[in-house]
């Protein structure tokens, strides 16, 4: 990634080795929110469960939560992946990250064995440890497609 | 460039973005599941409309059961509710006055509920949650054993204890 400099490269190729990165982070980032948000969305219900298992929200907040939250990926996704208003996308993405990680840290502390719900259930349960480490990914992902889009001119 | 007047443009502009961004899920979110969140707004406070009893008859895979049947059954002790999550889960709190059958020491325990559980009796399995499937699992083996009416409460302990209802901690 970072050791593509190319020796003598003109303009053309820096700036093909400058984009093209950032327009790959951005589909990426853009089609795991994309589908992370259309699994849940359909069966609200089984996400406020999940919610609930993170015990940090009250009753109803599981399920205003899971009402709002695959929307919310959902959009930012397709905002990603269409390159529309993509640092604010972006950004938002990078803040529910945040909210992600300190959901999960804190399962960790509380010593709670839940399944994350990033995803609809699969049946297989993914360890807190493995989502906080690719929500750390994601974050990075997040930053870096926030930042590589300085002006949101189309 | 004229950073420091394009950047607080910029950072406002960005702030303005995500607000909006923010707000279209939240109406999307709430617009789409409004029927579930008036569900779940009115499963708290305890005054609605009685929730339909539970058909009863010979299930040959267990239902499901929401919340408020659940609490229904459980307030005219009509059900045995039946714990599938392992002993350490179940002293670290349960649902108060349920009975625990591990999934795993299921085999080794069906002799004593038999004694506590009537082939005829209304039963309730939980554990922790939608993520869980114990509950599940535990079901169907006591079908498979003869019990007519087993249940499964899907929202499991997490549910029942974020909606304020009686628990209890130790064995």
């Amino acid at each position: 990634m970072a050791g593509c400099r190319l020796p003598g490269g003109k303009g053309e190729m820096m700036r093909i080795a400058r984009i093209s990165p950032l327009v790959v982070v951005r589909l990426v980032l853009g089609g795991i929110f994309l589908y992370a948000g259309f699994t849940k969305i359909g069966d609200p219900t089984s996400f406020a469960g999940a919610i609930a298992s993170y015990r940090i929200l009250p009753y109803f907040g599981n399920y205003l939560v899971a009402a709002i939250l695959p929307w919310l990926e959902v959009l930012c996704g397709l905002l990603l992946i269409t390159d529309y208003r993509t640092r604010a996308a972006a950004s938002c993405v990078a803040v529910l990250n945040l909210v992600f990680m300190a959901a999960l840290a804190s399962t960790i502390i509380r010593k709670l064995d839940i399944d994350c719900g990033c995803f609809s259930k699969t049946g297989e349960k993914t360890s807190a440890l493995t989502a906080l480490g690719r929500d750390v990914v994601l974050f990075a992902m997040a930053l870096y497609a926030a930042r590589g889009k300085k002006h949101p001119s189309s | 460039m004229t950073h420091t007047q394009n950047r607080s443009i910029g950072r406002k502009k960005l702030l303005t973005e995500m607000a909006v961004i923010f707000l279209a899920a939240t109406a999307f979110g709430i617009a789409w599941n409004h029927r579930l969140l008036v569900n779940a707004w009115s499963g708290k406070s305890i005054a609605t409309a009685p929730a339909p009893a539970p058909a009863a008859g010979e299930a040959s895979i267990p239902l499901p059961l929401g919340l408020q049947q659940v609490k229904e059954l459980y307030d005219r002790n009509e059900a045995i509710i039946v714990d599938a999550r392992d002993r350490a889960a179940f002293a670290e709190g349960h649902i108060k006055g349920a009975v625990s059958l591990p999934v795993g020491e299921v085999e080794g325990e069906l002799t004593r509920f038999r004694e506590k559980a009537p082939p005829t009796a209304t039963i309730v399995v939980y554990c922790n949650g939608y993520s869980c499937h114990d509950s599940r699992t535990l079901a169907d083996r006591l079908i498979g054993a003869g019990w007519r009416q087993v249940y499964v409460f899907e929202g499991g302990y997490p549910e029942w204890r974020d909606a304020g209802f009686p628990v209890a901690r130790g064995k």
